[in-house]
């Protein structure tokens, strides 16, 4: 493989994690907060249809995108009604929002299936003055679009906020031991239903990029392509850590572009659906490693993850 | 009981001529089902004292402390801070008017730094805080009152009593005039309890006032200025520590008169039916440990085992019953060696057991009464239902349980009820031994009557019984001979028969000897 | 609490009752009675056809229409039935290998997978032996194969879930996703025993020997995987009342505490729960493929009948006998989908999908209508005055103090105020 191969398919790899990052740092910040919501996958594909819809009406990126936030958040909004102040199963009901996150962009979507997106609509290819020259690294990193390092922005917000801020400080408390939280006088569901939320905003955000820049036309089936559930995934693979979120994700949407690479480079001895297991296979492993030894108690999940709190109950 | 006398109007003149208490407690009742926890109780306290709270499990002390830092309401009566009548809802409202309390049960986010627990839910910091400031003024206050914490270090790595410094300077971080320490040595080892007296004279020193809540009559003696006894809810006595002595407090802490409602006629222990034998638990920070502890119970006999709660009789009841295997000793019921070998074994060589957490451990809470008459029979590959209800419509007669039938779900039956379905099922199993651990412990004075009631039948039986109790007089009542636990060792042993309620005061609180 | 304080000085005399101010609030009920267990899964089930007859009216289509079409198709012909207890066989089966996961709070959600595994092992003992064997042989070893398939597919998340406490939700969920890769790779990456040879350019499954076909039902499409289902349901329901194992599996899940007390043993019981539940999804691979597509076709399997299984167990409240009536009206849910596109103004077939998300959106939301009463801020205290005490004072942890029985939450609440329950 030679050096241009490499650079063309490590920037396919960055193209491809995006989405996911954006969903994987969604769904971090919902769990941080102790709320576990299995619905990436419906929340996405319901930002995605959205997003179509309205670039289609609108002819506006910036407003299709909105509109994919608000679809992904609305959804969230409605898990976060059910687990928080409904307190029903958490798992339940996040596997409801992707069935019915499903049913209802595939039916919404069933009208302009196949139809291609307006062009004026897409979002295309900015490359980053001076630093695109880079060798190799420019064209890896830096002839990307502006959702791609916006996402960069995003994940060191996410870090600052979560771990040097006082929202930041609340919102982990929360996720780690509401009881704690709520005798230091913090307000433990308002949080929980603020952060749910901004998870959805970011789902819905990770579907709409797909839309705008990856598949270009609605198809239920190729949009997301389970891409809900690997963010699911890489948030435990990433122990709940922005950077490592990002940086697994690109190692997941390396896997995702793997394919394409290695026919390329005329390699055939691995089957194409094996290299795609990998990722998942990888953090089943990590999962069982990090039960096993005692880093769980350092790394591992917050601790009041998919536990609803309720002050007055036993 | 008549109220105790007005606390302030003596104290005053001892020690605080002219002084205006910078917190005041005044007429305070607290209500719980079934139990009033705070009886008309008056407090004053006064900045720059280190004030005891001195009490038996029960007798109110937490509840007040809890009132007093916003965390419970009071049903009745008023606060009052720097004489301005006050209504404190909510412990931030209590931490903002300067009161802070230190829970026996730390309030900390196990994975977060010490900077971090205490910075948590404190509105005066930036948006983006700045760590390095929470360090150093970690590490100042830590100076200042003699309470060394690295403020970079993981909570959940600390020691329990490095927690509680932790605890207490997240408290002072807030700039509290009022702190309200909850059994804070109970949890500490005598080096830090030297330590954490040190701190708390700093406090003193710098115009705070102290609440020392503590059973333990040496602490107490040793560190406060004054004392308030609490007995069964209500303030039986309060003065200068210089003008008690421990003996005095000891007779105001326990002194009732004891009622010897059940009778036990004398009879003759026939043979070893449990025997622990040199038995040591290491520590366990969610069990606690055991010591070296060693005990026999023949067949006929009730042995008590007195203490305050939180001593050890966790792993001793758990131990035991087969539930726990020891580190070292061996466990004997029956004649049989069941160490380490299950709670089945145990109950095959005759072993019943009353745990101490009824519903949730003893019985399962959501099972039909039906169904937990049975949790612990052996059971073929298939239920014979009709039996079982055969075998529940029995008991539920025999030991009066009061429910609609017994396809009625367990957690819904009152606390008496629940215990007697839990006692129901034990002793119909016709054991040789019963381990009772705190049997009583929150049931109405009817349902008290038939626990104890049972447990004498058994006697007459000829059962072996070790009955593990924080209630004195339960202990006092029902067994023929009564062990003290204390931190895990058995410091006390002596026949019921004539027992001096004063010497056994002294020894559950650490002073026996 | 940043909301203004309110000064309640003046007018709260000195022995005063001072309370908290009252909110809105949830009472854990004590006894369910029979009529609100009916009416709530009602009333989820209407306000989920209200909300998507809302989505239908907005995009132009009468719900009226639909519904009725929907009904008619799946509910009043007897081929409309068949079609509807077909679609309702594998959601039994998924349906049950949820319930006994959930019944011991373990979340098997790998149903899906273990769905994909039961059909390659099934069709690969019919592809092996189907021609060698007489048809019940065939029947009995397609299905113990599934089992088997389903239960390979779950030992390792059981394992580690089991000895590590590695959570379970995640890896069954993960597998679900390399169970998918693993058959497509079965068909279209591969030239395994699975795949049509003769397929060429449009791969698909190698169909199963006739001997190894599930009967069928007279001239209906529904087979022998229905009978297998029922008597699944059956089966679980006396596994679940009248034996040890179940009776063991229902003191674990309701308190692990109690099942230790009782002697449970509990890595065992964990273990073999997660086995069962797998091989309950295994066998719905094993009847699709014996009674439905014949072959080991990923693109029939893959339509969420793991996932369905779910909704259909929390919606049948984990009752066997509830699992079997909510598939069938899941079933013809779905069932109707294909009927919808032949009205006229050709309404989209994914209006079941949504309609049936809405439907478990809305039950899990009334679901709290079951377990608690709902106390408005503006009615009365409950008539027992200890219970009104504590609605009062929801705001300040007291109710822990109050329960014979702390748990995890409330319990330093309850710890500090042990003195007033001893």
């Amino acid at each position: 493989m030679n050096d241009s191969v490499l650079a063309f398919t490590l920037a396919a790899a960055v193209a491809a994690g995006t989405p996911l990052a954006l969903a994987a740092l969604g769904e971090l910040i919902t769990e941080r907060s102790g709320i576990l919501n299995l619905g990436v996958e419906g929340m996405m594909l319901l930002g995605a249809v959205t997003t179509f819809l309205v670039a289609s009406a609108t002819g506006s990126t910036a407003l299709a995108m909105l509109a994919g936030a608000a679809a992904g958040a609305a959804l969230a909004l409605a898990h976060a009604a059910l687990s928080i102040s409904l307190r029903a199963n958490q798992i339940v009901s996040g596997l409801a929002l992707v069935i019915f996150g499903t049913g209802l962009s595939t039916y919404l979507g069933r009208p302009v299936e196949g139809v291609p997106l307006p062009p004026g609509a897409r979002i295309t290819r900015t490359s980053v003055p001076l630093l695109q020259d880079l060798p190799f690294l420019g064209r890896v990193l830096f002839q990307q679009d502006l959702v791609v390092y916006a996402t960069w922005v995003l994940t060191a917000l996410t870090a600052l906020y979560l771990f040097r801020t006082r929202p930041g400080l609340a919102l982990r408390s929360v996720g780690e031991s509401p009881a704690t939280a709520d005798a230091m006088g913090l307000r433990v569901n308002t949080i929980r239903y603020v952060h749910t939320v901004i998870g959805g905003v970011l789902c819905g955000v990770a579907g709409a990029y797909l839309i705008l820049a990856r598949v270009p036309a609605w198809s239920q089936a190729a949009t997301t392509n389970g891409i809900g559930f690997i963010a699911i995934a890489l948030v435990v693979f990433a122990s709940w850590r922005p950077w490592r979120a990002l940086l697994g994700a690109y190692i997941f949407g390396l896997a995702l572009r793997a394919n394409f690479a290695l026919q390329a480079a005329g390699v055939t001895a691995i089957p194409a659906e094996f290299l795609a297991m990998a990722p998942y296979l990888l953090t089943i492993l990590v999962l069982i490693a990090l039960s096993a030894s005692d880093l769980r108690h350092r790394a591992g999940a917050p601790e009041a993850l998919g536990l609803a709190y309720a002050r007055e109950e036993r | 009981m008549t109220p105790a006398p007005d606390p302030p109007a003596t104290a005053g003149v001892d020690l605080h001529p002219g002084g205006r208490p910078v917190m005041e407690a005044r007429g305070i009742s607290k209500h719980f089902p079934g139990v009033v926890a705070n009886d008309h109780v008056d407090l004053a306290l006064y900045a720059g004292e280190v004030h005891a709270l001195l009490g038996e499990n029960g007798a109110g002390k937490s509840t007040l402390a809890s009132i007093l830092a916003g965390l419970y309401q009071a049903d009745a009566g008023e606060l009052r801070l720097a004489g301005e009548p006050v209504v404190l809802r909510s412990p931030r409202e209590a931490l903002a008017r300067g009161v802070g309390m230190v829970h026996q049960h730390f309030r900390l986010v196990r994975r977060f730094t010490v900077a971090e627990n205490v910075a948590l839910g404190d509105r005066s910091q930036p948006l983006v805080m700045s760590t390095p400031d929470v360090q150093r003024a970690v590490v100042a206050l830590g100076e200042r009152y003699g309470l060394p914490v690295r403020p970079e270090a993981v909570v959940g790595d600390l020691t329990v009593g490095e927690q509680q410094r932790v605890e207490i300077v997240k408290t002072l971080y807030r700039g509290v005039d009022v702190l309200l320490l909850d059994e804070p040595t109970s949890v500490l080892t005598p080096q830090e309890t030297e330590a954490l007296f040190g701190t708390v004279r700093a406090m003193a020193a710098e115009g705070k006032a102290v609440v020392f809540i503590s059973h333990k009559l040496a602490e107490v003696v040793a560190i406060a200025d004054r004392v308030t006894v609490m007995r069964d809810g209500r303030v039986v006595g309060s003065q200068p520590v210089a003008s008690t002595s421990v003996r005095e407090l000891a007779r105001l802490m326990v002194g009732r008169a004891i009622d010897l409602d059940v009778v036990r006629p004398p009879q003759r222990p026939g043979e070893v039916v449990l025997t622990l034998d040199h038995v040591t638990v290491d520590h366990d920070t969610r069990r606690g440990s055991l010591t070296d502890v060693s005990l026999e119970v023949a067949a006929g006999e009730i042995v008590g085992i007195a203490g305050v709660s939180g001593n050890g009789q966790r792993p001793l009841a758990e131990v035991a019953a087969g539930l726990l295997a020891p580190d070292h000793g061996r466990v004997v019921v029956g004649g049989r060696d069941v160490t380490g070998r299950g709670p089945r074994a145990a109950r095959a060589a005759g072993l019943a057991y009353i745990p101490e957490d009824r519903l949730g451990t003893g019985l399962a809470p959501s099972l039909t009464i039906a169904e937990n008459l049975q949790l612990t029979r052996p059971h073929g590959p298939v239920l014979d239902r009709r039996r079982w209800t055969a075998d529940a419509t029995r008991l539920m007669q025999e030991f009066d349980i009061r429910a609609p039938g017994p396809a009625t779900t367990t957690s819904s039956l009152s606390g008496g009820n629940i215990q007697k379905v839990l006692l129901a099922r034990e002793l119909d199993a016709g054991p040789s031994t019963i381990v009772a651990a705190a049997p009583t412990r929150g049931l109405d004075v009817g349902a008290i009557d038939t626990v104890r009631r049972l447990l004498a039948e058994r006697r007459l039986q000829g059962c072996g019984i070790l009955l593990i109790s924080e209630d004195l007089d339960e202990v006092v009542t029902l067994a023929d001979r009564i062990l003290v636990l204390f931190e895990g060792r058995l410091v006390h042993t002596c026949d019921a028969e004539g027992a001096d309620i004063t010497e056994l005061g002294l020894a559950m609180a650490g002073a026996g000897r | 609490m940043s909301a203004p304080t309110r000064d309640r000085v003046d007018d709260t005399p000195p022995s005063g009752t001072i309370r908290a101010p009252r909110r809105l609030a949830l009472e854990p009920r004590q006894e369910v009675s029979r009529g609100v267990l009916v009416a709530v899964p009602v009333l989820a089930v209407l306000l989920a056809l209200i909300v998507s007859a809302l989505f239908l009216r907005l995009t132009g289509h009468d719900p009226v229409t639909v519904y009725r079409v929907m009904v008619r198709a799946s509910f009043a012909s007897r081929f409309g039935i068949a079609d509807t207890l077909v679609s309702a066989t594998p959601l039994i089966l998924t349906g049950l290998a949820a319930l006994v996961s959930f019944r011991v709070r373990l979340w098997n959600i790998g149903a899906e997978g273990q769905l994909y595994l039961g059909a390659v092992a099934a069709a690969g003992m019919a592809l092996l032996l189907g021609d060698r064997l007489a048809t019940p042989v065939n029947v009995v070893l397609m299905i113990v194969a599934g089992a088997l398939g389903g239960m390979a597919w779950i030992a390792i998340p059981a394992l580690a879930r089991a000895w590590l406490r590695t959570n379970e939700i995640i890896t069954t969920l993960l597998l679900n996703s390399v169970a998918l890769l693993f058959i497509n790779w079965l068909i279209f990456g591969s030239r395994s025993i699975w795949r049509d040879p003769d397929s060429g350019q449009f791969p698909q499954g190698q169909r199963i020997p006739a001997a190894a076909e599930f009967p069928r039902f007279g001239t209906t499409r529904v087979h022998l995987g229905l009978l297998v289902a029922v008597l699944a349901a059956v089966v679980v329901w006396l596994v679940l009342t009248r034996t040890r194992f179940g009776f063991r599996m229902r003191v674990l899940g309701d308190s692990e505490d109690a099942a230790r007390y009782a002697g449970v043993p509990v890595r065992g019981m964990v273990l073999a729960v997660l086995l069962l539940s797998g091989a309950l999804a295994g066998i719905a691979g094993a009847a699709e493929v014996g009674g439905l597509s014949r072959r080991l076709d990923p693109s029939s399997l893959a339509i969420g009948l793991g996932y369905a299984g779910i909704i259909v167990a929390a919606l049948a409240r984990l009752n066997p006998g509830g699992v079997v009536l909510v598939a069938v009206l899941l079933g013809g849910v779905r069932n109707a989908g294909t009927a919808l596109q032949s009205l006229p103004d050709r309404v989209p077939m994914e209006v079941a999908v949504m309609l049936e998300g809405a439907i478990l959106l809305f039950a899990l939301g009334s679901e709290v209508l079951v377990r608690y009463r709902i106390q408005w801020p503006w009615s009365r205290p409950a008539d027992d005055p200890a219970q009104g005490a504590g609605a009062a004072e929801g705001t300040d942890a007291a109710e822990g103090a109050a329960d014979p029985a702390p748990g995890v939450d409330a319990a330093d609440a309850a710890e500090s105020a042990g003195g007033a329950a001893g």
